[in-house]
């Protein structure tokens, strides 16, 4: 017996031994003396092929391994030189001609040029590859009508190599957004030689994204990727810009969780978490305990419920609106969100360019009760069931029953919760079987036209049933607008028509909410969750935070 | 007659060798108080289940809100309680479910024998290779979440071990004397079935019985963290755990609460699993 | 032995195929498909891709075109992961997950077995009392309240392990091990103290006891031998639980085994992935529940004869 606690005893001595033994260097220490940063990238990147790869984990690490004809500064957002050294715009607002460095490189020394270019954009229009991203270059010549097989022939596309170094390119109609497009993924070139050698020029299967055969031409080529685990990139010495590329590597983790993003961070296993939000009591933790590691900014993207207007009693604007005046968004982003944002009025979030949409509604009990008895349900009375769908998540769900109690106390209509998994819930919202659904919506690209689109009669990311004529002829014009006042005006009109007729109710602008360890230099908050790393590095500074203050 | 003295006299034992088992009787007490406030809430409950004090937010436990207030403000015992009557529902209503179809299921197959037995038996080892776990997942996927459907489909899945137990106990009952005599007596199948073999397989009936309602109440947590759980602003001990770990540095009574009225549930139906186990098992009666 | 061996695999053959059939089904039944997601494809685009992973023939067909696969060896490429194959993922996912059940079993038969052996010594006293509610702390605490308070406690408060990971640092196992097995260590636990109770009661114990031999002696030297048999005997339905139910443990702690990408399978609905992983895991299950099978059978030999 005494044999029995002895041995129990001795077994639960060794393992604490052994693991106390442990003293090595975190990941965020050894990555300061090596110049290899550390990051959290969400989702498992699906795929690294720039033209068929999607989300923003794989846009992160696509733009570590390719370069398109242009970059953004990280600060200000605006267009720099990228394989392209300079480009023109001709008279008639359609035709641009980029003028390719001749320095730029493959990562296997292969010399890049604007053949290059169209082999990629000829790809990525090919429809047996199915590209999901092939619609963004619509805005091209032709480019929709090659696409969809009316033409087969791509010399009509208005993408062409005048000769080795420049390319010239045609668009449909003048779209002043262009250039901000170029820095998709799916422009980014892909090498002809290496596609050929695993596959033909649509296949999707596959293998050239592997190690050890991707070649790209940015600032790093991929060493290691392992699913669920890790993917390695290390610094390229071929592309034209390395001399000023600072760190030798970055170690992408896929970690899904924002609850082991932050464990991850804290323990010093990365230098950065990704996602764009964090679990909101983890913020206040932050704020109070480790300022020095969180950084909070508006991102450029809205947080909406959509109407399902095809279905009593959302049928009726009124409706729609006395909901709109009886949710206190004050009350939700400072005691529900908590990250600092702002309320919105309009679905169209403010830019850093300078547009900001005018608040033509408020919050406003007695309007809200006044409208919805006109409806015809005074005081709530007979109101139809309805339900607020949301995807699994935590926030959507705090929001969720904050406005739920709001619709009660204000309107004294009863709403339910209904909570689906993601792609139910896509599915619930693709077929219009929602009355009210929790929506988001993050801009492609700095340009109001991007949320004002969201709900045309003919968007495909339209889920309210709301189809809209007047709306529709006013977004034709803001298209084709010749002057910027012009184009205000249109905007302006626009919005009132949202105002009026309410098809969702706007809630508040999403703010990026990150850890970054103070070390990361050359990582700037902006607006697009945009963080090129090319000119990121690692630099010890005194500043102590949780991380770095070890027990 | 006799057969109902000897019964009750068997059960008397048991119940005297339970009372021998000081943690198994605690247990009992425990769990028969959870029972009795959990069926109370909606008049004993200080405050609604939804009703939220956005200014409020989490606040430590204190004499207005005994168990402290979640991130919306909503009062933690109230919710608590609530949870329970939801816990204690699925684990009761599944096991019931998985009870009936289990031992029917199992009985018939032992008892009818034969290649009716075989087939039945094969079909029992399909869902057993079933991932389960991951089974239900795909069943809530598919099938939405309604509590009702969640019962159901955590019954039909808990079934399996009971029928495999039943059969077992009724193929080695069937070779007993007693049985034997019965048949020759000339009663019907349904009536040996019933007078017999069901009674005498009580014991392992109840043991596996309290030893599957903790393993539901797990599964429905398991559910709540993957986000399948029961829809909000209803409440279950599940769900106000998985959503205490996400705060547990920064409000640990959001965890510590609800996850201690889990883990006490639990440990007082698994003592009194094995103290019934000790008491109806014969075997153990040498002692 | 041997026939009883290869009739019980023949006759596992329809099991499986009735686990594909039905999973198949259930996979086709759940809203949205591989390729949903919150920018909505484009028409043209989405057919095309259907056409490709030939989600446009009739269902049987893709039924019986993938059991045909499958029995080449193919379990067809990944929906989601556009360069692999499903046969890749289990490869590199499947070694991860068996180490980890092992080393959790390993756990689980450890904690297990100590407290079941000192619980039994001094039945209904605190020294029962205190191991057994030891053990059964894996099965009170959900894997995803234990997984992150050991993270809390020895990742980071005390950053004595690592927070996450498998094989990447020194003693990143540890608390993923632990997590996974505590969970079965009550069910040892159980058994080996009800083993040990029915065993130290028999004659030859006693007379060993007489004969003035040490306590500890004769519960190492007689007791454990035959009172650890449940035990053994349990040890392959546990293997099984301990594989197909690593996704929890697998997901907190960010191990790329088999169990992790099974889960976003299912919420991907990558239809090729969920099936491939559901066809091994019922697989792992039958032949560890033949395991436990065959090992009753060789150390009870009334059954051995009842066979022969």
């Amino acid at each position: 017996m005494p044999n029995i606690f002895h041995f129990s005893l001795l077994f639960l001595l060794s393992s604490a031994l052994l693991c106390c033994s442990k003293n090595t260097p975190t990941n965020a220490e050894r990555g300061i003396e090596e110049q290899i940063l550390y990051v959290a990238n969400a989702d498992e990147p699906r795929e690294l092929d720039p033209q068929l790869s999607t989300g923003t984990p794989e846009h992160q690490i696509s733009s570590a391994l390719f370069e398109g004809l242009l970059n953004r500064h990280p600060k200000t957002l605006a267009m720099t030189p990228g394989a392209a050294e300079r480009w023109t715009l001709a008279d008639d607002q359609l035709t641009y001609t980029f003028y390719l460095r001749k320095n730029g490189r493959w990562s296997n020394g292969d010399k890049i040029n604007a053949h290059d270019f169209v082999y990629s954009w000829h790809r990525s229009l090919l429809v047996r590859l199915g590209s999901e991203w092939a619609s963004m270059k619509y805005v091209i010549k032709n480019a929709e009508a090659f696409h969809r097989g009316d033409i087969d022939d791509f010399s009509q596309v208005g993408v062409k190599a005048v000769d080795d170094y420049t390319l010239s390119i045609t668009l449909e109609t003048p779209t002043h957004h262009f250039p901000q497009l170029l820095w998709h993924n799916s422009y980014f070139p892909v090498h002809q030689a290496t596609i050929e050698t695993f596959g033909a020029m649509d296949d999707r299967l596959s293998k050239w994204t592997l190690p050890g055969n991707l070649v790209g031409n940015g600032p790093f080529t991929l060493t290691r990727w392992e699913l669920n685990k890790v993917l390695e990139v290390k610094r390229n010495t071929h592309y034209w810009d390395n001399n000023a590329v600072k760190l030798n590597g970055i170690v992408f983790y896929p970690i899904a969780s924002q609850q082991s993003e932050v464990r991850a961070y804290r323990s010093g296993q990365i230098h950065l978490t990704y996602s764009p939000q964090m679990a909101i009591e983890k913020i206040a933790d932050y704020q109070k305990n480790d300022p020095d590691s969180l950084r909070i900014h508006n991102g450029y993207s809205s947080y909406f419920y959509e109407f399902n207007t095809t279905i009593e009693p959302f049928t009726d604007a009124r409706v729609r609106r006395a909901l709109a005046y009886a949710i206190d968004r004050d009350k939700i982003v400072k005691l529900v969100t908590k990250a600092g944002e702002p309320p919105a009025y309009s679905v169209v979030a403010p830019d850093p360019n300078g547009y900001q949409a005018e608040a033509l509604f408020g919050y406003d009990v007695a309007k809200a009760q006044q409208l919805l008895a006109e409806a015809g349900y005074p005081n709530g009375a007979g109101f139809p069931a309805a339900e607020i769908l949301y995807n699994t998540h935590d926030n959507h769900r705090k929001v969720a029953l904050a406005i739920q109690q709001m619709l009660r106390e204000n309107l004294n209509i009863e709403v339910q919760l209904l909570n689906q998994e993601w792609k139910v819930y896509l599915n619930t919202k693709l077929n219009l079987q929602h009355s009210i659904a929790r929506a988001g919506w993050r801009a492609d690209f700095l340009d109001p036209i991007n949320f004002f689109e969201l709900l045309a009669p003919n968007s495909g990311n339209n889920n309210t049933g709301w189809k809209n004529q007047a709306y529709g002829e006013v977004l034709n014009a803001i298209r084709t607008a010749k002057t910027e006042q012009e184009r205000q005006q249109l905007m302006a009109k626009a919005n009132e028509i949202l105002a009026e007729q309410m098809p969702v109710i706007p809630l508040y602008y999403m703010t990026d909410v990150n850890l970054v360890s103070p070390a990361v230099q050359g990582w700037y908050d902006n607006a697009m969750h945009f963080h090129p790393f090319n000119r990121v590095f690692l630099q010890d500074t005194a500043s102590t935070t949780r991380q770095n203050n070890k027990q | 007659m006799q057969e109902i003295e000897q019964g009750s006299s068997l059960t008397h034992d048991a119940y005297l060798r339970l009372k021998k088992n000081k943690l198994a009787m605690l247990s009992l007490y425990l769990l028969s108080a959870l029972l009795i406030l959990a069926v109370l809430t909606p008049w004993i409950a200080p405050y609604s289940y939804e009703q939220q004090d956005l200014e409020l937010g989490a606040s430590p436990p204190a004499v207005a809100h005994w168990f402290g207030t979640d991130v919306l403000g909503r009062d933690q015992l109230t919710r608590v309680l609530y949870g329970s009557r939801i816990s204690l529902a699925v684990g009761l209503v599944a096991t019931f479910v998985a009870l009936c179809i289990g031992v029917l299921y199992g009985a018939i197959a032992g008892f009818v024998g034969g290649r009716v037995d075989q087939v039945m038996m094969r079909l029992v080892d399909v869902l057993y290779a079933l991932p389960f776990a991951i089974f239900i997942i795909l069943l809530t996927v598919v099938f939405g979440r309604s509590i009702l459907l969640l019962f159901l489909a955590i019954g039909a899945v808990e079934w399996l071990t009971m029928a495999r137990i039943i059969r077992g106990q009724v193929l080695s009952l069937k070779q007993q004397e007693f049985i034997q005599a019965a048949t020759a007596m000339g009663q019907t199948r349904w009536q040996i079935l019933r007078k017999h073999l069901i009674p005498n397989a009580i014991g392992p009936i109840v043991i596996y019985t309290t030893l599957t309602i903790p393993s539901v109440i797990l599964l429905e947590s398991f559910l709540s963290f993957l986000g399948l759980g029961i829809q909000p602003p209803q409440s279950s001990w599940g769900s106000l755990i998985s959503y205490g770990v996400e705060t547990m540095e920064e409000y640990p009574w959001l965890l510590v609460i609800p996850g201690l009225t889990l883990s006490l549930t639990l440990f007082s139906l698994n003592f009194l699993g094995d103290g019934l186990r000790d008491a109806l098992d014969p075997r153990t009666s040498k002692d | 032995m041997l026939s009883f061996i290869l009739k019980r695999l023949l006759s596992s053959i329809p099991v499986i195929f009735m686990v594909v059939l039905i999973t198949f089904i259930l996979v086709r039944l759940a809203p949205g498909g591989p390729f949903s997601d919150e920018r909505k494809v484009p028409p043209i685009v989405l057919e095309n891709l259907n056409k490709r992973y030939h989600l446009d023939d009739p269902v049987y067909v893709q039924f019986f075109d993938y059991i045909g696969n499958v029995l080449q060896g193919d379990f067809g490429p990944s929906f989601k992961y556009a360069n692999r194959s499903v046969s890749e993922i289990i490869y590199s996912g499947l070694p991860i997950t068996v180490e980890l059940g092992l080393y959790a079993l390993l756990v689980a038969i450890v904690i297990g077995i100590t407290s079941g052996v000192i619980a039994a010594l001094r039945p209904n006293t605190w020294q029962d009392y205190v191991p057994m509610s030891f053990s059964m702390l894996g099965i009170c605490l959900p894997s995803f309240v234990l997984g992150p308070l050991l993270i809390l406690i020895f990742g980071i408060w005390v950053q004595w392990l690592p927070v996450s990971g498998w094989g990447d640092a020194p003693f990143d196992k540890v608390l993923p091990s632990f997590t996974l097995g505590a969970a079965y260590a009550a069910y040892m636990a159980r058994l080996s103290r009800g083993g040990m109770l029915d065993v130290m009661s028999q004659d030859y114990i006693r007379t060993a006891r007489a004969k003035g031999l040490p306590n500890w002696l004769v519960v190492v030297r007689h007791g454990l031998n035959s009172g650890l048999a449940p035990v053994v005997t349990f040890a392959g339905p546990a293997a099984a639980g301990l594989l197909s139910g690593s996704f929890v443990v697998e997901s907190v702690f960010q191990i790329p085994g088999m169990g992790r990408f099974y889960l976003q399978a299912a919420f991907n609905r990558d239809y090729t992935m969920i099936l491939g992983t559901t066809i091994v895991f019922s697989v792992l299950i039958v032949l560890f529940n033949l395991l436990a099978d065959i090992l009753m059978v060789w150390m009870n030999p009334r059954l051995r004869h009842a066979r022969n």
